[in-house]
């Protein structure tokens, strides 16, 4: 039965990826459709459908990559978009990706889709581990037990794809009934009588009925739910309380029964088609000597901590050169185009608008790839490895004095690449008042796109003490954050603590395609970044440097000179009062690197380039508070608009925007007003 | 006695699982169920790390009470 099928052209097939989180289902996406969706080794990197297509003989599919799940229960936000897409969606048949290694949960999830009578193929990915643990299943027997089709594939090595392809062709109209599991006498019998009350009471034909009643016996919200919908809210409650009273009967709670049903029906299919090695004994693998160290409980934090200076620290020492290299090479062309041009007779303005403008503007922020690259290369290491949700479990000490728990942790982590998906990723945290401090907490975390701006400053007015530099303004942001999230914890909201379940998954030795294709992904999107908003504003700058027609380029008599003199005396008290800082800061909120950007153009005129204008500009800490402003104040607009597209709500968009400016404007008046004080860097 | 009084290292059979609907049905999805052997691999203040199967998860000390044991092995 094809649930919500609709129509289309007898070659076009629509297909979704569904399964637990960890059984490669992106992987299988990615090699499906040629794209290059991010990979992680994580529960939680897929928290959105995506789409892709893959072409197969005269057929064209579209593929649906689904977020993991364990279950139809969906208790996340994530898991709520596989489940509605797998209930109510339009699709010709559901590939279930399962993990063979780890058969028995997986299958948990493919009896609830086969019993909803969803047509799906089972994919017995990750075949090669099961071989290395000896597990050996008997795909022909496995397909008879679920009555559906059974491929075996290696996803990660492109293994079993074609005849996937082949399958999936071949039963695009699978018809099969749907599964059927022994629930009992009692249960049974009851599900009978629920069945011919929804077949009087018309309900939609659209739904398996045994699956309804069995939901309904459950006390499935959802089901209770549409059941109301479609027969009135007075008739779904007759089933109801026929229910209800045959549980009182029967002194049995009906859902764990079916639970237990469910898994008594797994390990009668497991026993008959898997055949796993005897040893009673298994040897303590390497995932669980790993283990038994970073998640130590006096070494957990630091080990932590280690790990994330020896990314920063990998990101400067390797990039600071490159940079040197890339800067010089922007300086060298930017002085050779200038004479050409005015050698060709080309008038003063447009070499400006090339030398000043472009180079000056998009240059300054070009000149930081490297870092970005590496940063994105270390971040996907770590993303690859497994290590992710073994940070979040030594967190969970932290986080769970804010009334977080260590899950919380992941969408921070994932902020320091950028704060979209960070935002983002706070869908696999169930409870919303988590979701909801979450949120606000993710700018907090030092994205990418501000470490152009740390990078220069630090270079140029702390030379010798760079990177302590740098990792003290991330480590500020995360003490911010741990802050702030206490505060909103204790006035917000009161209560609902969430469950802490969350698994491990084992340690993989990240591949080099893998972190590559995060990596360009990554550094593509700054580019792409660098080519349009960031080329826009610092356009948008420059002409305002040069007008109204006829002032001195960006001198304090431009429009961008009388604009940025009007907001100076924001920050004056916070010891960069001038007006080229506060209109960088002012645009700096369309992206972050333009804070950089809109520096290179203003101060392009100076002799010496943009370090030499800092060094003029700024003491050590004036430096230290522009750059402690430039990490804590309002977030980008992209993540402003992230925040207004997961909370729903322009209150949590403008309560965030806010209390950051607040935060960043106390934080950096208390560094410079206290360093002028003791009468450091002054 | 529930999961969450068992020492590291120690070995024990699921009984049950009581709690509301949602802990259950979070609990029951990610394979905790009666009959199942379960394994402490860290229980060390924090949250546990539980073997189920080859599983390794994290568990919170609130969800670790509504899973109820017998300490040992299961039969068979």
């Amino acid at each position: 039965m094809a649930l919500n099928k609709r129509e289309r052209k007898t070659t076009e097939l629509k297909v979704a990826l569904a399964g637990n989180p960890n059984s490669g289902k992106t992987t299988m996406f990615n090699e499906l459709t040629g794209s290059r969706q991010h990979v992680g080794n994580w529960p939680g990197v897929t928290v959105e459908k995506k789409t892709g297509r893959a072409f197969y003989q005269d057929y064209l599919l579209e593929v649906i990559d689904l977020p993991g799940t364990y279950s139809l229960g969906a208790y996340s936000e994530d898991e709520v978009v596989a489940r509605d897409f797998l209930t109510t969606g339009d699709y010709d048949v559901v590939l279930n990706i399962i993990n063979s290694a780890n058969l028995d949960r997986n299958l948990y999830f493919t009896i609830q889709l086969l019993e909803m009578g969803v047509d799906l193929i089972a994919v017995l990915n990750m075949a090669d581990e099961a071989e290395k643990k000896g597990i050996k299943i008997d795909k022909n027997k496995l397909s008879q037990l679920l009555g559906t089709p059974v491929v075996e594939t290696v996803a990660s090595r492109g293994r079993g794809i074609d005849n996937l392809l082949e399958q999936t062709v071949q039963n695009k109209n699978l018809a099969e009934a749907s599964l059927k599991i022994d629930y009992g006498s009692e249960v049974e019998g009851l599900i009978t009588e629920v069945v011919a009350v929804l077949k009087e009471y018309d309900f939609t034909d659209k739904i398996n009925y045994r699956w309804a009643a069995v939901k309904l016996i459950e006390h499935d919200p959802e089901a209770v739910k549409l059941l109301e919908r479609e027969v009135g809210v007075s008739k779904a409650k007759k089933i109801k309380s026929l229910i209800a009273e045959r549980e009182l009967k029967a002194e049995d709670d009906f859902d764990n029964l079916i639970i237990e049903k469910k898994y008594e029906f797994i390990n009668k299919v497991i026993a008959e088609s898997v055949q796993r090695p005897t040893e009673d004994q298994e040897p303590e693998n390497m995932s669980d000597k790993i283990d038994a160290v970073v998640t130590n409980k006096y070494f957990g934090i630091p080990i932590f901590m280690l790990v994330m200076w020896g990314i920063f620290k990998f990101t400067f020492t390797v990039g600071d050169p490159l940079i040197g290299y890339i800067e010089t090479f922007f300086e060298a062309a930017g002085s050779w185009i200038g004479s050409l041009l005015l050698g060709a007779g080309v008038s003063p303005l447009i070499s400006s608008f090339i030398t000043d403008g472009i180079i000056g503007g998009v240059g300054s922020v070009l000149v930081f790839i490297p870092n970005i690259f590496l940063l994105f290369l270390a971040i996907g290491v770590l993303e690859d490895s497994g290590y992710m949700s073994r940070a979040a479990y030594v967190m969970d000490k932290v986080m769970s004095k804010l009334g977080l728990h260590g899950k919380s942790f992941i969408p921070m982590i994932v902020g320091f690449g950028c704060n979209v998906p960070g935002v983002m990723a706070t869908r696999t945290l169930d409870s919303k008042r988590d979701r909801i401090i979450s949120i606000l907490i993710n700018p907090l975390m030092s994205c990418s796109a501000r470490l152009p701006v740390y990078v220069i400053f630090a270079g140029t007015l702390f030379p010798n003490h760079a990177s302590t530099v740098v990792f003290s303004l991330y480590a500020l942001g995360i003490v911010m954050a741990v802050i702030m999230a206490g505060i909103f914890n204790k006035i917000l909201f009161k209560g609902e603590r969430s469950h802490f379940v969350m698994e491990l998954p084992p340690y993989r030795f990240p591949t080099l395609k893998g972190v590559f294709i995060h990596m360009w992904e990554k550094v593509g999107a700054f580019l792409k970044k660098a080519g349009t908003i960031i080329f826009s504003v610092v356009v948008l700058i420059w002409v305002l440097a040069n007008l109204p027609l006829g002032v001195e380029y960006a001198s304090a008599q431009s429009l961008i000179g009388q604009f940025g003199q009007l907001v100076a005396p924001i920050f004056a008290p916070l010891g960069f009062g001038s007006w080229q800082a506060a209109s960088s800061l002012v645009f700096g909120i369309l992206a972050k690197e333009v804070v950089v950007g809109t520096l290179g153009v203003v101060y392009a005129a100076g002799e010496g380039g943009l370090r030499a204008a800092l060094t003029a500009n700024f003491s050590p800490l004036a430096a230290y508070s522009f750059l402690t402003m430039v990490l804590l104040y309002t977030p980008c607009i992209a993540t402003l608009g992230a925040i207004k597209s997961e909370t729903q709500s322009w209150k949590w968009t403008l309560i965030t925007a806010s209390y950051l400016f607040v935060l960043a404007w106390v934080t950096a008046f208390i560094i410079y007003q206290g360093g002028m004080l003791l009468g450091i860097g002054v | 006695m529930p999961l969450a009084m068992l020492r590291q290292g120690e070995t024990a059979c699921i009984k049950e699982i009581i709690g509301g609907r949602t802990a259950r049905g979070k609990l029951t999805d990610m394979g905790f169920v009666s009959g199942k052997t379960v394994k402490i691999h860290r229980s060390s203040g924090g949250p546990l790390i539980v073997g189920l199967g080859d599983n390794r998860i994290a568990l919170g000390r609130g969800m670790a009470h509504k899973v109820i044991v017998n300490t040992g092995g299961c039969e068979n």
